[in-house]
């Protein structure tokens, strides 16, 4: 294959990847009430309008802090809890620390869809329905992070926590001060992937909450269609708005999002 | 994240200290995963419905009558259709888009990145943009149109034949540039010296592709399939956005969201949710079964 003819393949799969995306950006950009089509794009008109109609009229202001909140709270509470338990699981032997391992490995093949009917209606029973803790707390401390945390310690010599203890640090001194910063990258990792799973997570909040100032932004953007006629200048621009965000992430963070996806494959 | 220190004098047993770190973990874990699993295999031996006083004890019941019901069985139709179809394809082309962009050229860095983009965006606004692709003043139609294919009159995802294709289609695209990572990590591992001696030897790029690279490929194209393969069995979000399960489009999680969620019939709800867990069970089991053989083989 010539060298051209390589570029030119890899021009082609390279628009069929992004035009999808270029096209919500551009009929973001078009003009309430234009009609689309394939001309209509290139052509002159851009405009900023849908997306002001969207904070203006459409409130979108309250989803977009949604999930900003519970993306960064159940980011947090994932990543600190899912150190403890990883260095517990890692370090510590007590009763069941063995099988609770197992068993974290096990809720990771039991797939999600299981939960939809219990979770519903337990957190209906416990008063929690359409609740911020109900977007938080059920997910607040995943397998998936555990497993990270204590595949990356089981290769952390334990010579360094022999030294801080000589040196008289207590066990939260130990977790927080000295093993903490060691485990930087993979916590790094987990944050990442907890916060883009969050932001674009759909199901759950989706059926866990019923009053429209709990939406987040993807659960906002689903059932904003077929309002009436469907509006998709400014179902773009909120398409525009959910995307932004993981792209910006993406191009800071990407050498370790791409880690973090192949760490686990590789060890299979 | 910093939690206050304790007293040099404080130490505690390490196994208790231990179990301490653990039980925020424990809780969640028994409240909002033990406990639901358990009570929803409860309820699918029961009748239980929102509007009704007494729930009563069914024993197999929900499960007969999910098995003898068309609509039901159509739903696990199209979602073993749905996983059969995507899996390969998606496998295939994430091999190529990694070839593609394997050895090192001017420019890589960005193909990659746009290749693997569509992946990490939110699947309700790739649904909503596909949704705008797939009707009337959506490129795709042109497009359809410019290589001489009729679609159907109110475009590709309100017509019973295409829709579910189309789906399939958009999820194909979108999951392609993750499998291609997975892939590339493969690649990585294989010694440039294998094909280097392959070259001496005088066999050509497709040849060394079919000898040397897919069998190095072998288990993470093994782990993508799983993966993809339980994800697949699973889906539901694009259905919801774009057909509300109409136009022969249901599946099974979707028909356990709108008999759970919308008829309220929770005990055939929770019934439907273990057929499934069932199916995907067994799914992995083989799948796992198949990654045993192949690394006893060698």
């Amino acid at each position: 294959m010539g060298l051209s003819a390589k570029y030119l393949a890899l021009l082609l799969v390279a628009l069929v990847m992004l035009g999808p995306l270029l096209w919500m950006l551009r009929v973001a950009l078009l003009p309430q009430g234009a009609s689309l089509s394939f001309e209509s794009l290139g052509g002159g008109v851009f405009t900023m309008e849908s997306f002001r109609g969207l904070f203006v009229n459409y409130g979108i202001w309250r989803s977009l802090f949604n999930s900003l909140l519970v993306g960064a709270t159940v980011t947090a509470a994932n990543v600190a809890f899912c150190f403890m338990v990883g260095y517990a699981l890692s370090r510590k032997r007590f009763v069941g620390s063995k099988a609770l391992f197992s068993l974290a490995l096990i809720t990771l093949m039991v797939p999600a869809h299981i939960l939809i009917v219990p979770l519903y209606l337990i957190l209906r029973q416990a008063g929690l329905f359409d609740t911020y803790l109900a977007l938080i707390l059920p997910f607040a401390v995943t397998p998936i992070g555990i497993f990270m945390v204590k595949q990356y310690l089981d290769g952390v010599p334990l010579s360094l926590e022999e030294a801080a203890r000589v040196d008289g640090a207590g066990e939260m001194r130990l977790l927080w001060g000295v093993l903490a910063p060691v485990c930087r990258p993979i916590l790094a990792v987990l944050a990442i992937q907890t916060f883009l799973v969050n932001w674009n997570s759909f199901l759950f909040p989706f059926i866990l909450t019923s009053s429209s100032d709990l939406r987040t932004l993807p659960v906002a953007l689903a059932l904003m269609q077929g309002h009436q006629a469907i509006d998709w200048q400014s179902l773009m621009a909120g398409s525009t708005l959910a995307v932004a965000p993981v792209l910006i992430v993406f191009l800071i963070f990407q050498r370790r999002i791409v880690s973090g996806i192949t760490a686990g494959a590789i060890k299979q | 994240m910093s939690l206050p220190d304790s007293s040099p004098s404080y130490q505690p047993q390490s196994g208790r200290f231990g179990l301490t770190l653990a039980s925020p973990w424990l809780v969640t874990l028994l409240l909002f995963w033990l406990f639901p699993l358990g009570y929803s295999l409860y309820l699918s031996f029961t009748d239980y419905h929102l509007l009704r006083q007494t729930t009563n004890w069914v024993g197999w019941e929900n499960y007969t009558t999910l098995l003898s019901d068309p609509a039901f069985l159509a739903a696990l139709k199209n979602t073993l259709l749905f996983t059969v179809i995507t899996i390969p394809l998606t496998q295939i082309i994430a091999i190529g888009l990694a070839l593609l962009v394997n050895r090192n050229f001017p420019g890589r860095s960005f193909f990659r990145s746009a290749f693997f983009i569509p992946s990490i965006t939110s699947m309700v606004v790739v649904a909503l943009v596909f949704t705008n692709l797939y009707s009337r003043g959506g490129y795709i139609i042109s497009l359809a149109e410019l290589v001489g294919f009729t679609p159907p009159e109110n475009g590709f995802l309100l017509d019973s034949s295409t829709a579910l294709y189309s789906i399939m289609a958009m999820d194909i695209w979108m999951a392609s540039g993750y499998y291609m990572l997975l892939a590339l990590a493969g690649l990585k591992a294989v010694p440039v010296e294998l094909y280097e001696a392959a070259t001496i030897n005088g066999a050509g790029r497709v040849r060394q592709f079919f000898s040397i690279t897919l069998p190095l490929l072998k288990p993470i194209i093994l782990f993508s399939l799983v993966i993809n393969g339980i994800k697949s069995l699973q889906v539901f979000v694009e259905i919801f956005v774009m057909t509300s399960g109409k136009y022969n489009t249901s599946t099974g999680v979707y028909y356990v969201y709108e008999s759970g969620l919308k008829r309220f019939t929770f005990g055939e709800a929770s019934a439907a949710a273990y057929i499934l867990f069932l199916i995907i069970a067994v799914f992995s089991v083989i799948q796992f079964a198949a990654f045993r053989n192949r690394r006893a083989l060698g």
